[in-house]
C-alpha cells in the first residue's frame, strides 16, 4: 500500500495542466515504489505523452512496408534515410523527417509555424546531414472572410515559415495548401525537411558503444521557460477558453541562431570525420533536456546522470522542472568522448561565437553517460528525478477500440454527369477553385533557390528538384500529396490516393519514387470512430507504398486535431515522396516548350467524380473515389521514367485537382510572359480517347489520375516506341503559338484564363 | 602569385557555399572567412559580400553589419581599389557601409535598399538584370557585353533602392545603376521590377568603379543545372547563365 501523495504533488496535479491519466500515474508509482516528484511527474508526462511515445499508433504503424533495398535507415531515429545513388565511389544518402507543429500554429501561427520548420530541421542535421531542403504541406480553414482567425492563421503561418526557412537559408521546394471549413478550429502545419549526407559518415541519435562515461553536452540557445508542457499540449484538444495559457505552450523561433547553431555544427560534423570519432548527437524536441537526453542514452543501452545547474538558462530561479523538460527551441545534444570535449565547445562557443549570437547561448557539458540504466537529475544538491530509464522510455502502449469505417453503399447512377453549365463557365469556376487556384502568391514568400542548388523550384514542376551533391550529376526530387477532400469521403482511400499522388508528382519530374514518409494528423483516438479513420487510412498507404515499392523511413502522427467541440478534421493522412534521378540532366518540367508538339494524355478516364473539385464547383454527390489500378499504372510510370531518360520528353504534367484541363492551362501558364512566345493547346473531342466509356465533363474534369506529356514532332516515334504495349496511351492534341486553350471547336484566351487562376490566392496573398 | 578572394561570413550569412563554389568554378582563388577570423582579410586582394540576414537584418538590411570588424578591412580594402563585390544582403551592407555610391561619408548611407513594394513581403521570383553603364566603367562589368542581359534571382523582402530625389538624379546621371532590371527580351520597364525599385535599380556601383553592390543573385541560376530548360541539356554541371558576372568579376580581380 502506497502511502497518500504529497501535498505538493497534489498541487501540482491540479494547477499545471499535467495530461498523464490517472491509471498511468498510478503504474509509475508501483513501479517507482513512492509517489513521483514533481519533476518526475512532469517527465512521464512528456515522455508517455502520444506525441513521444505514439502509444495508442504505435502498434497501427508497424502495418506500413518500412524495408527495401533503397532503405538505408528506416523508421527509428529522428530522420529516415534512403540511398540516392553514387558518384566517384562515394555512396549519397537523403536523410528525410516530416512532422506536424499543428497544436502551436492555430494559437501562436507565425511562432508555430516557424518552429515547426526549426524542429524538423534539427531532426535532419542530427543525423550528420546537411539541410537541402523543405517542404510545408498547409491546411486552414476558410479564409474568405478578411476579418477572421483562419486568414490570420493562414497568412500568418506562412510568414512565419517564410521567416524561418529564409533566414536559414534551406530552399523550399514543395508544399500544398487546402482551404476547407473542416480545418476552421484545427489548421494542419505540416512539415518536411530533407538532407544529404555520405553513408559512411552517418551520426547516429544514440550514444556509441562503449559511451559510458562520456560527457552529455547541451548545445544552443538558453534555456528559458517557453514550451513547457509542449508535448502534451500537442495531445490534447484545443480549447478556445484556454487559449491563453495554451500560448505559452508555444516555443520561440530563433532562426538567427539557429542558422550560425547548423553551421557550428557542420564545423564539429568535419573536425569528427577528420578524427575518425564517433558520437551520438540528437535534436531537443519534446520533452526537452530530459527527454533527449533520456532518448539518446538509453537507445544506446545506458544511462545519464545530468546536473541542471549547468544548464544554460535565460533567467535565474526557473524551476527544475521547467528546465529539465520545457521545450525552448534551437538546442540539440551531443554525447562525446572526453578528450574532444574542448574542442566541440571551441568550436560552437568561439569560432562560431555562439553566447555573441544569443543571450547566454553556448556548448556546456551538462552531465555523463552512465552504465547504469537510471535516468537520475540533480538540482541545487539535491536529486530531483531518479528512475529506471528503460520504464522512462520505454513503450508503454494504449489498446484503444477502433470502428471499422463504414463506406457508404450509395447507389449510384453510372451515367454522364449532365449539368446545365456551359464548358467555358465550368472551366473558369474550377480554376478559381480554392483548391485549383495558383499558389504562387503563397509560395513566392519562400526562397526557393538559396544554397543554388535548385534544378526545379516551387511551381517550375510537380517535384521539387534539386542537384543535392555539388559536382555530381545525381538528382533528388521532393513532393507531397494529401486531399482532404478524400479524407471526408473516405479515410482509407484518402491514404491510398495521397501515395498515388505523392508517387505521380514524382514520376511528373522524371525521379522514380524511392521512399516515402508520412504525417498522420486525425482527431482524438478516443473517440473509436477517428480511430477507425486512423487504422484504415494506414491500410490505404500500406496498400499503396506496397504496390510502388515505396517504403516509409520516417514519419509522425498527430492525433488530436479536433476542437473542444468534438470538430475533427478530415482523415488527413499527409504524404511526401523522395524521387531520385541518376542524371538530373534529364529532368522534366512542367511548362509547355514549344508550338508543334504532340500531347498525350496518360491514364484511364473514370466515371467517379466523388471529392473532385467540379463535382464541389455544381454543388453534386459522388460517394465513389477513383480506384487505382496498379496492374496499369505502375507500367505507365515505368514507361514515362524511361521516356524522361530518353529525353523525349519536353514537358509533363500530373493531373490532379481540377482534372485534364486545368493540367492543360497550368502547362501553358507559365509561356504567358512578357518577352517569350506564348504556346497555346488544341484538344481534340474527349470522345477521341474515351470512346464514350465517360462523358465529356469526366474526361475534362475528372480526377482519376494520369499525366500530359508534350512530345515534340520530331520525338513522336521514339516515344511511341517506349510506350508500345503500355495501356492508357492516348493522343489528345497539339500544342500551337497562339495564347488559346482550343478545345474542339471552342477557343478559350489563355490570358484570361490565368488571371482568374491567380485572383483566388493573391487576396490571401498580396 | 595568383590573387587570392575572400568570401566574407557574417553571422547570418546563408549563401557562402554557392558564392564560394561558383567563384572557384569562374576561376577565382576564393576562401571563406568567417567574422570571428577577420584579422585575415588584409591578406585577400578582393570581399566578396554574399547573400543572407547578417545580424537578423534588425533595423535594416545591413545596417548592423556594417558595423562589424570585417567592415573596417573592406572598407579599407575599397580605398586601396580592391574589388569589392555585394550580392543581395551584401548589397545591403555596401550601402549602409557608405561604400556604395560612395558619394558621402563612409557607414553614413546615402541611399538604401529598404522595404519591397507594393507589398512590403519577401518575395522570391526568377529576373532577368540589365547592364545599363559602359562595360569598362568598372572592372567588375568590362568582361561584359553591353547591355548584357544576366539572369538572376530576386529573393529579398527589402530590395527597393531609395533615396531623396536629388541623390536619384545624381545615380542616374553620373553612371551609378550598373544594372536595371529587365524582361527576357531586354525592354525595361517598371513592369519588369519585382520590389518597385527607384530607377528600377538591380545593381550600384560607387564612383570609382571597384565596388558594385547587386540585389538579385547570379549565383543561384549560375551553372546549367539551375536553368535546365533555358539551354541545351550539354554539360549539365558546367557554369553558364549568371556565372558570366562571376566569370567577369574573377577576370577584373586578376587583371588588378
Amino acid at each position: 500500500m502506497l502511502r497518500p501523495r504529497p501535498v505538493r504533488l497534489l498541487a501540482e496535479l491540479d494547477t499545471s495542466g499535467v495530461a498523464l491519466r490517472s491509471d498511468e500515474l498510478a503504474r509509475i508509482e508501483r513501479t517507482l515504489g513512492r509517489a513521483p516528484s514533481v519533476v518526475e511527474l512532469h517527465a512521464f508526462d512528456a515522455q508517455w505523452s502520444e506525441h513521444c511515445s505514439y502509444k495508442s499508433s504505435r502498434h497501427h504503424l508497424k502495418n506500413l512496408p518500412t524495408t527495401g533495398p533503397r532503405v538505408v535507415l528506416g523508421p527509428a531515429e529522428d530522420s529516415g534515410i534512403l540511398h540516392l545513388g553514387e558518384h566517384e565511389g562515394e555512396r549519397y544518402g537523403i536523410v528525410i523527417a516530416h512532422e506536424s507543429h499543428n497544436h502551436p500554429s492555430q494559437v501562436v501561427p507565425f511562432e508555430g509555424a516557424a518552429t515547426g520548420i526549426g524542429g524538423i530541421v534539427r531532426d535532419v542535421v542530427c543525423m550528420g546531414a546537411e539541410v537541402i531542403a523543405v517542404a510545408d504541406p498547409l491546411r486552414f480553414g476558410l479564409v474568405d472572410d478578411a476579418q477572421s482567425h483562419q486568414r490570420y492563421v493562414a497568412q500568418t503561418a506562412v510568414d512565419g515559415i517564410s521567416a524561418y526557412g529564409n533566414a536559414i537559408g534551406v530552399p523550399n521546394i514543395a508544399g500544398d495548401v487546402y482551404f476547407d471549413e473542416r480545418f476552421d478550429d484545427n489548421c494542419l502545419v505540416n512539415v518536411v525537411a530533407m538532407g544529404v549526407v555520405k553513408e559512411s559518415e552517418i551520426i547516429h541519435s544514440y550514444a556509441p558503444q562503449g559511451a559510458a562515461g562520456w560527457d552529455i553536452i547541451l548545445v544552443g540557445k538558453a534555456t528559458d521557460p517557453s514550451g513547457f508542457g509542449g508535448a502534451s499540449f500537442s495531445s490534447l484538444t484545443l480549447d478556445a477558453a484556454d487559449e491563453e495559457s495554451n500560448k505559452g505552450a508555444v516555443q520561440v523561433p530563433d532562426p538567427f541562431l539557429k542558422n550560425v547553431l547548423m553551421r557550428a555544427s557542420y564545423a564539429v560534423f568535419g573536425y569528427l570525420r577528420q578524427h575518425n570519432i564517433t558520437a551520438g548527437f540528437k535534436d531537443l524536441g519534446a520533452g526537452g533536456i530530459m527527454g533527449c537526453s533520456a532518448e539518446i542514452t538509453s537507445a544506446g543501452g545506458y544511462g545519464a546522470d545530468i546536473d541542471l545547474d549547468k544548464v544554460n538558462v535565460a533567467i535565474d530561479s526557473l524551476k527544475p522542472e521547467v528546465i529539465a523538460i520545457g521545450e525552448t527551441q534551437e538546442r540539440l545534444i551531443w554525447v562525446v568522448p572526453p578528450a574532444v570535449t574542448p574542442q566541440i565547445l571551441r568550436i560552437y562557443n568561439d569560432d562560431f561565437t555562439l553566447p555573441q549570437i544569443a543571450f547566454n547561448a553556448r556548448a556546456v557539458v551538462i552531465g555523463t553517460v552512465t552504465q547504469e540504466k537510471r535516468y537520475v537529475l540533480h538540482y541545487r544538491g539535491e536529486t530531483v528525478m531518479n528512475v529506471d530509464i528503460d520504464f522512462l522510455t520505454g513503450s508503454i502502449r494504449d489498446e484503444l477500440p477502433y470502428e471499422e469505417i463504414d463506406v457508404a453503399r450509395e447507389i449510384v447512377d453510372e451515367a454522364p454527369l449532365v449539368t446545365g453549365v456551359q464548358m467555358d463557365e465550368l472551366l473558369e469556376r474550377v480554376l478559381s477553385h480554392r483548391d485549383v487556384a495558383s499558389r504562387e502568391p503563397l509560395y513566392r514568400r519562400y526562397d526557393s533557390v538559396v544554397r543554388g542548388a535548385t534544378v526545379l523550384p516551387r511551381g517550375a514542376g510537380d517535384a521539387g528538384v534539386l542537384a543535392p551533391v555539388f559536382g555530381a550529376p545525381l538528382g533528388v526530387a521532393l513532393s507531397v500529396a494529401g486531399n482532404p477532400r478524400y479524407g471526408r469521403l473516405n479515410a482509407r482511400a484518402a491514404g491510398e490516393h495521397a501515395v498515388y499522388e505523392a508517387v505521380r508528382k514524382s514520376v511528373a519530374v522524371g525521379a522514380r519514387p524511392i521512399g516515402l514518409t508520412d504525417c498522420l494528423n486525425f482527431g482524438n483516438p478516443r473517440n473509436p470512430a477517428h480511430l477507425g479513420q486512423f487504422v484504415a487510412s494506414i491500410e490505404g498507404l500500406a496498400r499503396a507504398a506496397g504496390a510502388f515499392g515505396t517504403p516509409f523511413v520516417s514519419g509522425n502522427v498527430s492525433l488530436y486535431n479536433e476542437s473542444a467541440g468534438g470538430n475533427a478534421v478530415p482523415a488527413s493522412p499527409i504524404i511526401a515522396c523522395v524521387g531520385a534521378l541518376t542524371d538530373v540532366s534529364t529532368v522534366v518540367s512542367t511548362s509547355l516548350k514549344q508550338a508543334g508538339s504532340v500531347l498525350y494524355f496518360i491514364g484511364t478516364p473514370q466515371s467517379a467524380l466523388g471529392g473532385s473539385v467540379v463535382i464541389d464547383v455544381l454543388g453534386r454527390h459522388d460517394p465513389r473515389l477513383p480506384a487505382i489500378d496498379y496492374d496499369t499504372v505502375v507500367p505507365q510510370h515505368d514507361m514515362l521514367l524511361a521516356a524522361a531518360s530518353a529525353n523525349v520528353l519536353r514537358a509533363m504534367h500530373s493531373i490532379g485537382n481540377g482534372g485534364l484541363l486545368v493540367a492543360l492551362c497550368e502547362m501553358a501558364f507559365p509561356t504567358l510572359r512578357r518577352g517569350i512566345k506564348p504556346i497555346g493547346v488544341q484538344v481534340d473531342d474527349p470522345w477521341q480517347w474515351t470512346h464514350g466509356s465517360v462523358g465529356d465533363i469526366e474526361a475534362f474534369f475528372g480526377e482519376s489520375g494520369g499525366f500530359i506529356v508534350e512530345v515534340a514532332a520530331e520525338d513522336v516515334e521514339a516515344f511511341e516506341g517506349i510506350a508500345d504495349d503500355i495501356e492508357g496511351v492516348h493522343e489528345i492534341g497539339v500544342t500551337i503559338d497562339q495564347a488559346v486553350l482550343a478545345v474542339d471547336d471552342e477557343a478559350f484566351d489563355l490570358h484570361r484564363l490565368r488571371d482568374m487562376w491567380m485572383k483566388p490566392l493573391r487576396e490571401v496573398y498580396p | 602569385m595568383s590573387k587570392r578572394i575572400a568570401v566574407l561570413v557574417f553571422p547570418g550569412t546563408n549563401s557562402e557555399e554557392e558564392t564560394l563554389r561558383l567563384l572557384r568554378d569562374c576561376g577565382g582563388d576564393a576562401h571563406l572567412v568567417h567574422w570571428s577570423r577577420a584579422s585575415l582579410l588584409p591578406k585577400f586582394d578582393a570581399y566578396v559580400l554574399p547573400g543572407g540576414f547578417a545580424y537578423e537584418d534588425r533595423i535594416r538590411a545591413g545596417a548592423i553589419a556594417a558595423h562589424d570588424e570585417m567592415m573596417d578591412y573592406v572598407i579599407e580594402g575599397a580605398r586601396e581599389g580592391k574589388l569589392v563585390l555585394g550580392v543581395c544582403n551584401g548589397a545591403q551592407i555596401l550601402l549602409e557601409a557608405g561604400l556604395v555610391p560612395g558619394t558621402g561619408e563612409v557607414r553614413r548611407p546615402t541611399a538604401a535598399f529598404t522595404r519591397n513594394g507594393p507589398v512590403p513581403h519577401f518575395i522570391c521570383t526568377h529576373v532577368w538584370v540589365k547592364l545599363a553603364i559602359d562595360p569598362a566603367r568598372s572592372p567588375i562589368t568590362a568582361g561584359l557585353h553591353r547591355n548584357e542581359l544576366i539572369p538572376a534571382w530576386a529573393a529579398h523582402g527589402e530590395g527597393r533602392l531609395a533615396a531623396d530625389e536629388t541623390h536619384l538624379r545624381e545615380l542616374d546621371q553620373n553612371g551609378h545603376v550598373a544594372f536595371v532590371y529587365a524582361h527576357p527580351d531586354g525592354h525595361v520597364d517598371a513592369s519588369a521590377t519585382p520590389n518597385q525599385s527607384a530607377l528600377n535599380a538591380a545593381a550600384l556601383v560607387n564612383k570609382e568603379g571597384n565596388v558594385l553592390a547587386i540585389m538579385p543573385h547570379p549565383e543561384r541560376d549560375g551553372w546549367t543545372f539551375n536553368h535546365p530548360d533555358r539551354r541545351g541539356r550539354h554539360g549539365i554541371l558546367e557554369p553558364s547563365g549568371g556565372a558570366v558576372f562571376f566569370r567577369s568579376f574573377v577576370a577584373g580581380v586578376h587583371a588588378r
